[in-house]
């Protein structure tokens, strides 16, 4: 039974469902879905449908309903809704059958007129939604049944003369019938609308305030948008890409008949919001509003091929936007549920035997009162200090989760000021050979503090692995870093799947997530050079410049990675059995590494490694707060030897002041302290230790 | 029940925690908002190690392992008698009948003309005596389980234990079992001439039981946040209920999930178990639920935790009138014997070891004569 789980937990890519869900393409699901089941429906029960004729006859409506599907998509994407497209569509006909076949203009003419004519009727609706804001279902309510009117009145008097007339234009046949390399005219411009659309939507500004707008109209006005504006201008564009629909239909039919256009909103509306766009605005795309044009569109002709009369085809339709509205909204509510439900994703990990802690045995990890001793700097004024570091002045720089560097003045470290001030939530230090800081920043990437305070971004992105669901170029929790003798700076990420806030979640998958990455800064280039790591942390440069140590904290265990020499591209495991969780490493001055503690392993929480099930069903049913988790309150800092002999182990019985300890950092014979969650660094008299020993003169020499 | 139970519960199961799979918590609100009133009390003495606090007189009597000692009412400490096994519960009455639950040795129950020792209710023995009461049909017993010592009750509720009873020693003959099956009853009290509360830890309820034979009557309080233990009667006006500790989702959820359990049982020391405790936070070796994490040096009071300080005050009808908290970031936990005294109302928090003394101050009008 546990080999099967084992098994399973190996080679099943469950967590790929929590990640395809966290895409905004994952709504489109439902209607390719739809859409593929129509389409095979028709195509088994009446196979002429998809006859050359046919498609192309099919392909000039669709490329109306399409735009017209957009159209709607827009606004509703603005949080709106225009029912008055049917009008706006059967006027924009007649006003082009009017130029045209009554008053004999020229087709630019006349297409401008019928644009022109959509302006209006967009101006008039956005100007009421939009700056009077009235409601959009009651005006376009409201301008459906005058523009209606207005068409009806237009038809009473032109309606015959414009039957009997036929305009004298090659060009205006051209748009209504012809044909481009075989492609319908009509349907080269809808690809084109689309596609402007699409990039619009996608990469434009004017896009972005519309999704903005309609997905929350109150943030976007305090962002600086202006609303009202926006809303205008999404009925305007929706009632001029109705009014090319309308020259498009009055070019292919000729016809005035009184029907036009009716019906044409249910059908639209039923059009975008099965492709998904919602009804509550802020959630849509060009390629949604397609689709259901194309399934509503196939669905409606194919209805009356197999001799459904229009009654129980309308009833079709109608109830169909009845259940896609119910799923719209069922389905925005509780997507994230869903997420929440299935985004963590555990897998099997069995850790080594945990080494003896308690005090008196003779074991290296036996506890003790060493920390006891410590000095506080900074004791609540100081707020998550991950890393410590010292400059060749002695001065003490240490992180804070509000984005600065913070540093502390020689030599007493009363005074502080802020450095510099990155964002983000700066972590692990190092300084280069040039006195600068190169500081790994969660949530940014990499980034540089020249010895004046200017920050300049090195890299906040990597090569993305091929298959890949999450993009996982971003760097999206760079956490400890060192540089090699050449310059190359080797950093780790600690994992692809979480943000900074929610690290510690990471544990309860205890799948490697992370990674290890090298930034060149001779050539600017970034690349990945080990993946799948568990929690990778506190990248150590061996000394022998051909090597590093790092840290893998939910994989309890310090392994060491060649990037030069006879060994390159090898990694050793040197300490596979920790007793807790490791993060930094920094070098002591005696040739051994110090390597920070931030948890120690439970008894309940390793049992739980080795049961995945258990672990995924605590996610999906018990609180946040009250999952199980690795026992970070607790920690120690550790001394050993690059053979990996652990050496000597300080502890902090009963965590008075440091109950987390996430780095440390020797300096002239003091061991300093900090820790992610803490509000104070410590300050510990080493016995014993070179009194005058750098990190900085062990790293460049001394200057 | 009806023949579709089975279905709706494995559907309940597969869903992700419905019906009896679910491992939602009823939320303390309203008279059991937490609050400080427990961590802010007024400390009368530091005993660790003490436990069974009950009234005699104006006197508190508590045990000390096997030794049996009085608190006078100036606030001395005298050892009266030492037993040859842990006393594991305490009764008396101010005229000084004493009943003492004795560790795997049933009750030494000492009246005015006799000294008896009750190994035995019918043919069950007396070996887990969890709670004593004198009422007027007798003096009433609840055995916690069958297999388990008093000390290790965390056992007796990670293995879903249900092997409880009650009993009754009447003035004359032997001890009779009022009901059984129950889940760990831990605390017993008279309510009117002929029934009993009966508080069952494990089934966070308390019970009504009849002297008469009737066996279990009714509930009457359900769906408590806590695990239920001591129950004692307030001078006339409602009782008061202490509690082992609070539930918690985690520990709910750890109950059912059947393979994780047995190995936990098997592999880990039980002071380190994902289950609920008297005190919590001596070792690292102990499971940290997410909220317990500290933040610049910042203990979360509402932080999820094993132990929990709480007594919860009853009216006449089972209703939660009142209660005090000691909370996670709190150290008296653990409050498992309540005794009320002409100063207040006297709770030993077997966590620390606090011997602490709270007035009531948060119901009625009727009720804040008592101090």
């Amino acid at each position: 039974m546990e080999q099967l789980e084992r098994l399973y937990y190996r080679w099943f890519p469950e967590k790929l469902l929590g990640e395809v869900l966290t895409k905004r393409w994952s709504d489109n699901a439902t209607p390719l879905f739809a859409a593929v089941l129509v389409i095979g429906f028709f195509l088994i029960r009446d196979p002429g449908f998809f006859s050359l004729g046919s498609v192309i006859e099919t392909s000039r409506q669709l490329s109306e309903f399409a735009i017209i599907v957009v159209a709607i998509g827009i606004v509703l994407l603005a949080g709106g809704l225009d029912l008055s497209i049917g009008s706006v569509f059967a006027l924009a006909n007649i006003t082009a059958l009017l130029c045209m076949n009554l008053g004999g203009w020229p087709v630019w003419a006349a297409c401008l007129a019928t644009l022109g004519v959509g302006v209006i009727c967009g101006a008039v609706n956005g100007f009421l939604i939009g700056y009077l804001r009235i409601r959009a279902f009651l005006t376009t309510l409201v301008t459906l049944i005058i523009i209606r009117s207005i068409v009806d009145i237009i038809l009473l008097k032109y309606a015959v003369p414009i039957s009997s007339a036929f305009p004298d234009s090659e060009l205006w046949y051209f748009i209504g019938e012809g044909l481009v390399f075989g492609v319908p005219f009509s349907f080269l411009v809808a690809l084109i609308v689309i596609a402007a659309w699409h990039v619009t939507l996608t990469r434009l500004k004017f896009g972005w305030h519309i999704s903005a707008v309609g997905g929350a109209r109150r943030s976007a006005y305090n962002a600086g948008l202006n609303v009202r504006r926006t809303v205008f201008l999404t009925y305007v564009c929706s009632s001029v890409m109705t009014a090319i629909a309308g020259f498009f239909f009055a070019a292919r039919l000729g016809s005035a008949g009184s029907d036009t256009g009716v019906g044409l909103e249910i059908a639209a509306l039923t059009a975008a919001v099965l492709g998904g766009n919602s009804l509550g605005g802020g959630r849509g795309s060009v390629a949604k509003s397609v689709f259901g044009a194309l399934v509503v569109l196939i669905l409606t002709d194919s209805l009356v091929r197999i001799g459904v009369s229009g009654g129980i085809s309308s009833t079709i339709l109608g109830l169909m936007l009845l259940a896609v509205v119910a799923i719209d909204v069922k389905w925005l509510k509780n997507r994230h549920k869903i997420l929440n439900k299935v985004y963590v994703s555990p897998t099997y990990f069995e850790l080594p035997a945990m080494p003896e802690t308690d005090e008196g045995t003779d074991s290296p990890y036996a506890l003790n009162d060493r920390l006891r001793a410590v000095t506080l700097i900074g004791k609540g004024e100081i707020e998550g200090p991950e890393d410590v570091i010292f400059d060749r002045h002695d001065n003490l720089y240490c992180p804070n989760r509000h984005g600065d560097i913070v540093r502390f003045k020689a030599p007493d470290h009363t005074e502080q000021e802020v450095f510099a001030h990155i964002g983000g939530h700066p972590l692990g230090m190092a300084f280069d050979s040039e006195e600068r800081l190169n500081v790994c920043v969660g949530g940014m990437g990499l980034y540089r503090i020249d010895p004046d305070g200017q920050v300049e971004k090195l890299t906040d992105e990597t090569n993305r692995s091929f298959l890949s669901i999450i993009d996982d170029s971003r760097l999206k929790l760079a956490d400890d870093l060192d540089i090699a003798p050449d310059g190359r700076i080797f950093f780790s990420e600690a994992t692809i799947r979480y943000d900074m806030q929610d690290w510690p979640q990471d544990a309860l998958e205890s799948r490697g997530n992370g990674r290890l990455i090298c930034y060149d800064p001779r050539n600017g280039t970034t690349k990945t050079i080990l993946r799948n790591l568990q929690f990778p942390n506190g990248i150590c440069m061996a000394g022998d410049g051909e090597s590093f140590f790092f840290a893998e904290t939910w994989g309890c265990r310090i392994n060491r990675y060649y990037f030069d020499g006879p060994k390159a591209g090898r990694v050793e495991v040197v300490i596979p059995d920790l007793p807790g969780y490791p993060d930094n490493i920094n070098r002591a001055s005696d040739g051994t590494f110090w390597l920070a503690l931030v948890g120690m392993r439970s008894p309940a929480m390793d049992l739980a490694l080795s049961m995945p099930g258990m672990r995924k069903r605590m996610a999906k049913r018990v609180a946040r707060d009250e999952w199980l988790f690795p026992n970070i309150n607790t920690g120690c800092v550790v001394r050993f030897s690059a053979d990996g002999k652990v050496l000597e182990t300080l502890w902090d019985l009963g965590g008075e002041n440091h109950p987390m300890v996430t780095s440390m950092r020797e300096h002239k014979g003091y061991l300093y302290l900090g820790g992610l969650y803490n509000d104070r660094i410590g300050r510990l008299k080493l016995d014993g230790m070179d009194d005058g020993w750098t990190s900085q003169d062990a790293y460049w020499g001394s200057k | 029940m009806s023949i579709f139970d089975p279905i709706l519960t494995q559907w309940g199961r597969l869903t992700g925690g419905a019906r009896e799979f679910s491992v939602t918590v009823p939320v303390m609100d309203g008279p059991l908002k937490p609050n400080d009133a427990l961590e802010a009390a007024h400390r009368i003495a530091s005993m660790p190690g003490s436990a069974n606090l009950a009234a005699r007189g104006n006197d508190l009597i508590f045990s000390r392992g096997r030794v049996l000692c009085t608190l006078a009412a100036d606030g001395t400490v005298r050892e009266e008698e030492s037993f040859e096994a842990e006393i594991t519960a305490l009764a008396a009455t101010p005229s000084g009948d004493l009943a003492v639950g004795l560790a795997g040795a049933g009750v030494e129950l000492r009246d005015r003309d006799a000294r008896r020792r009750i190994g035995k209710a019918g043919a069950r023995k007396l070996h887990c005596v969890t709670a004593l009461a004198f009422t007027p049909k007798g003096l009433a017993i609840t055995n916690g389980s069958d297999g388990v010592a008093p000390a290790d009750w965390v056992h007796d509720l990670m293995n879903h234990g249900e092997s409880g009873f009650v009993a009754l020693q009447r003035a004359a003959g032997d001890a009779r079992v009022l009901a059984e099956g129950l889940r760990w009853p831990a605390g017993i009290c008279a309510t009117g001439a002929d029934t009993l509360a009966v508080t069952e830890a494990w089934g966070h309820r308390i019970l009504s039981v009849s002297t008469e034979g009737a066996g279990v009557t009714g509930i009457l309080l359900d769906h408590l946040p806590g695990y239920p233990a001591r129950i004692v009667p307030r001078d006339g006006v409602g009782y008061l209920l202490a509690n082992i500790s609070i539930r918690s989702q985690l520990i709910e959820f750890v109950l059912r999930e059947r393979r994780f359990l047995r190995r936990m049982r098997a592999e880990v020391a039980p002071e380190h178990w994902i289950a609920p405790a008297l005190s919590s936070g001596h070792s690292f070796k102990e499971p940290l639920q997410s909220g317990g994490v500290i933040r610049l040096g910042i203990h979360k009071p509402w932080a999820p935790t094993r132990s929990y300080g709480l007594i919860v005050a009853l009216s006449e009808d089972f209703r939660p009138i009142w209660s005090a908290h000691s909370r996670a970031d709190g150290k008296r936990h653990g409050v498992t014997s309540v005794a009320e005294t002409r100063a207040g109302i006297a709770a030993l928090a077997q966590g620390n070891g606090d011997l602490v003394l709270l007035t009531f101050d948060g119901g009625p009008a009727k009720e804040v004569t008592m101090t």
